[in-house]
């Protein structure tokens, strides 16, 4: 028996090791083919490491934006900047409530922002975060706060592409690493705002489906609330405005918006603007300039008046 | 609980330990120790149904002594009947009560009169059919005097929970396992590391070949109107490879686990795609199932005793059974149908023993003769297991209509067709490394088995890492979990 555990205790590591050392090697294989289980996206379409490449230049900014890409395709720093506010979008690709923790552990202290932007939707509230942990894990230096995050998320792929990413940051394999700011039909605007080229309204029909908030996103809620109100920043949730027919296919929405302002200030866009979808929105979730103007004034208007 | 899931791994050695150090090597705590388990084990899919499962095992138990006490023939025959009448009602009412009742609407609109029995909106109780057949063959084998009841009840209770087989076989025979139960076991270092690397190769074929190549089956299979030929040949070959590895890789894990506690469980698969005649097949195919069968249902009823019309009506008999076993869908008994169709030349040319031994025994490569008879076969099983897949008759028609079309010749088109190169390779791979070990009792058995240890470590880590990067990251259970 002795002999038994003594070669399970001796195998588990040597199977780890192997394993980490495949999954360098398979990394480094461009083919996607051999990597259905590996997702590493440095640069990737949400332009997150171009973004947490300005936080050095961040500190002390005004209003500081959280979100998936309704925050980074919704808030345009460029008007904020006209109107005198140092603004920062740290929006990233489906970012869900565990990755904006993430970003805030990392981040809050370095950047003291005096307003927090949060976009709240439940679409943030409801995913399980994969996609979005690919994103931060492959774009930003990885810590222990990345470890906790794929475990909270338990995915093979986000597990391999930890080990993957971790290897590139120990050997700084990706110390050279540019992105384009231009990809495409989307711009990076300084200050991390994605500007889309115009385009006409594209209909993306979606099934009715009720709000089912995952129980580790609101728990990383949560912690993501009390973190903001120990920094002194103050914070103001959002859900973004997102088509008529996109709003219409999330059933229940009172209860959402209920549950969410017993958390702090929160207004729900999709009722305040009356914005139409084929003139305002680029497709059913993210709005045009003209839609990302009405938007953005309108966040602007309430926030002086709070002020 | 699934086998493939992360609460097993946990669970699995949480016993093993409690098993082999807290019991101090005796049977009756053991036994104990393993009932309890069990009973956890399944409570963990529904509790509800761990009082169903106690009721059948209670019932068993009883009936089996009061057989055995039993001071004249009419009782003893109430005490069988009894047991069989309760047990195929349990059966009857959870499995195939919907089935009946719709059927029997739907012959009687054929006659113009309109009615509805109403559905029943119950869920299939994991491992009823398998625990089912396992008590029965108890209870038979007492009455027809090939063993004595077991009079202790925990030790017959983990006769029919022990956890390895309780969801999904292999379907046990009291004179194997019984034996084995009542025995104290002693800790055996070649069978425990022999059973921890069957677990492997059976996770292995559930992870990265059932449940890969099931992605593409049912892609294929929910899409077949508009499919060519050529990928619904494709979409065949995938649920072929698909069915075989996913229900092999669960026996496989069920041994391997059991071998974890000293008991050997009865062999369910024997490289049945490496067959030579249908009759082989089935020889090697769910042995324990077949087995059954032949035991309780085909020589009862005569079997090939009887004269040519009685060899064949019984043949065809065992495998409708067999083939309803499965589920309440007609294309479960059609294809129990047609697999008494494939089997019957050898049936009445009295060829159906001619391949007792593997293919190409002791050898590298097969006979051209012998290989040609192994892609006969398979052909015939994949033809079979379309059937099987299909929704309905009219799905499964229509399927083998669309392969037999000029489409047949044209480049297969489905989504993710890139992935799915790598699958076939990996599919490939591993019937190489099948075919190589098609001797053994699993195909890895004694793969490396003289290497130096590292070497043979990574061989294993190697297979880990396929897993970790293959795998499905969504819950796949296992199919025959639904039968």
């Amino acid at each position: 028996m002795k002999r038994f555990l003594r070669s399970i205790a001796l195998f588990f590591p040597f199977a780890a090791a192997i394993y980490v050392l495949l999954v360098v090697l398979t990394g480094n294989f461009e083919a996607g083919l051999h990597r259905k289980n590996l997702s590493y996206r440095k640069g990737s379409i949400g332009y997150l490491y171009t973004r947490l490449q300005e936080i050095d230049r961040a500190k002390n900014t005004d209003i500081l934006f959280l979100g998936s890409s309704h925050c980074y395709r919704g808030f345009d720093t460029r008007i904020f900047t006209r109107h005198g506010l140092r603004t920062l979008n740290l929006g990233s690709s489906a970012q869900s409530v565990i990755q904006t923790e993430v970003l805030l552990k990392r981040y809050l202290e370095k950047i003291h922002p005096a307003t927090i932007v949060w976009e709240v939707g439940p679409a943030s509230l409801m995913s399980d975060g994969v996609e979005s942990s690919l994103d931060v894990i492959s774009n930003d230096p990885n810590d222990l706060n990345s470890v906790m995050m794929a475990v909270k998320q338990n995915h093979i792929t986000v597990y391999n592409t930890l080990i993957y990413s971790v290897y590139l940051d120990v050997f700084h394999k990706n110390a050279s690493f540019t992105e384009a700011k231009r990809k495409a039909d989307d711009v990076y605007i300084e200050g991390g705002f994605v500007e889309k080229d115009p385009q006409p309204y594209q209909i993306i029909n979606r099934s009715t489906s009720e709000v089912r908030l995952n129980d580790k996103q609101f728990a990383a809620f949560e912690n993501c609330v009390s973190l903001i109100k120990r920094s002194g920043s103050k914070l103001l949730m959002v859900q973004a405005p997102i088509a008529r027919s996109l709003y219409a296919s999330y059933l229940h929405h009172d209860a959402f918006d209920d549950k969410i302002s017993a958390y702090g200030a929160y207004r729900n866009f999709n009722n305040i603007l009356a914005l139409h979808d084929s003139t305002d929105f680029y497709d059913s979730d993210h709005l045009n300039a003209s839609g990302v103007a009405a938007f953005n004034t309108a966040l602007m208007s309430m926030l002086s008046v709070a002020q | 609980m699934l086998f493939n899931s992360i609460h097993f791994a946990l669970f699995l050695p949480i016993v093993f330990l409690l098993y082999w150090f807290a019991t101090e090597g005796k049977a009756r705590r053991q036994n104990v120790l393993l009932l309890v388990s069990s009973y956890f084990f399944y409570a963990c899919w529904d509790p509800r149904f761990l009082l169903l499962l106690i009721f059948s095992t209670v019932l068993d138990y009883v009936t089996g002594i009061k057989m055995f006490e039993a001071e004249n023939r009419n009782r003893k025959r109430f005490w069988f009947w009894l047991s069989v009448c309760v047990n195929v009602g349990f059966l009857g009412i959870f499995k195939y009560y919907n089935f009946f009742s719709a059927s029997f609407a739907d012959a009687l609109s054929l006659l113009g009169m309109k009615v509805n029995f109403g559905t029943l909106q119950v869920i299939l109780p994991v491992g009823i059919s398998f625990y089912t057949f396992h008590g029965l063959s108890y209870v038979i084998d007492i009455y027809k005097g090939r063993i004595t009841p077991e009079k202790n009840f925990v030790d017959y209770s983990v006769f029919v929970s022990f956890f390895p087989l309780l969801v999904a076989g292999p379907i046990e025979r009291a004179t194997h396992l019984l034996p084995q139960i009542l025995k104290e076991r002693k800790f055996d270092y070649s069978q425990a590391v022999d059973g921890a690397r069957q677990i492997l190769w059976g996770l292995f074929k559930k992870i990265v070949i059932a449940d890969n190549c099931a992605e593409y089956a049912n892609m294929i299979f929910s899409n077949s109107g508009s499919a060519s030929g050529s990928t619904l040949l494709a979409g065949a070959l995938f649920f072929t490879f698909q069915i075989y590895c996913d229900f092999s890789g669960y026996s496989d894990i069920a041994l391997g686990t059991a071998r974890l506690f000293g008991i050997d469980l009865l062999r369910n698969f024997a490289y049945p795609y490496f067959s030579r005649d249908i009759a082989e097949f089935w020889r090697r195919w769910h042995i324990s199932l077949s087995t059954w069968f032949r035991d309780y249902l085909y020589i009862p009823l005569g079997g090939s005793k009887g004269g040519t019309l009685t060899t064949v009506r019984n043949t065809f008999i065992i495998f409708l059974v067999s083939g309803f076993w499965h589920g309440a869908n007609w294309t479960f008994i059609a294809w129990g149908g047609l697999n008494a169709l494939f089997i019957m030349p050898s049936v009445l040319l009295k060829t159906n023993r001619v391949n007792l031994n593997s293919a190409a025994r002791g050898k590298m490569f097969p006979t051209v003769k012998e290989f040609a008879a192994i892609l006969r076969t398979f052909c015939l099983t994949v033809f079979a297991w379309i059937v099987f897949r299909a929704e309905s008759i009219d799905h499964a028609v229509k399927y083998c209509a669309g392969i037999f079309s000029m489409s047949l010749f044209t480049v297969p088109r489905f989504e993710k067709i890139d992935n799915a190169v790598v699958i076939m390779f990996l599919v490939l791979a591993f019937f190489v490394v099948e075919w190589i070990g098609r001797e053994q009792h699993y195909a890895i058995a004694r793969v490396g088995i003289r290497w130096p240890r590292p070497v043979r470590w990574m061989f294993y880590s190697l297979l880990i890492f396929i897993m970790g990067m293959f795998m499905q990251t969504t819950e796949t259970p296992f199919i025959y979990f639904q039968f």
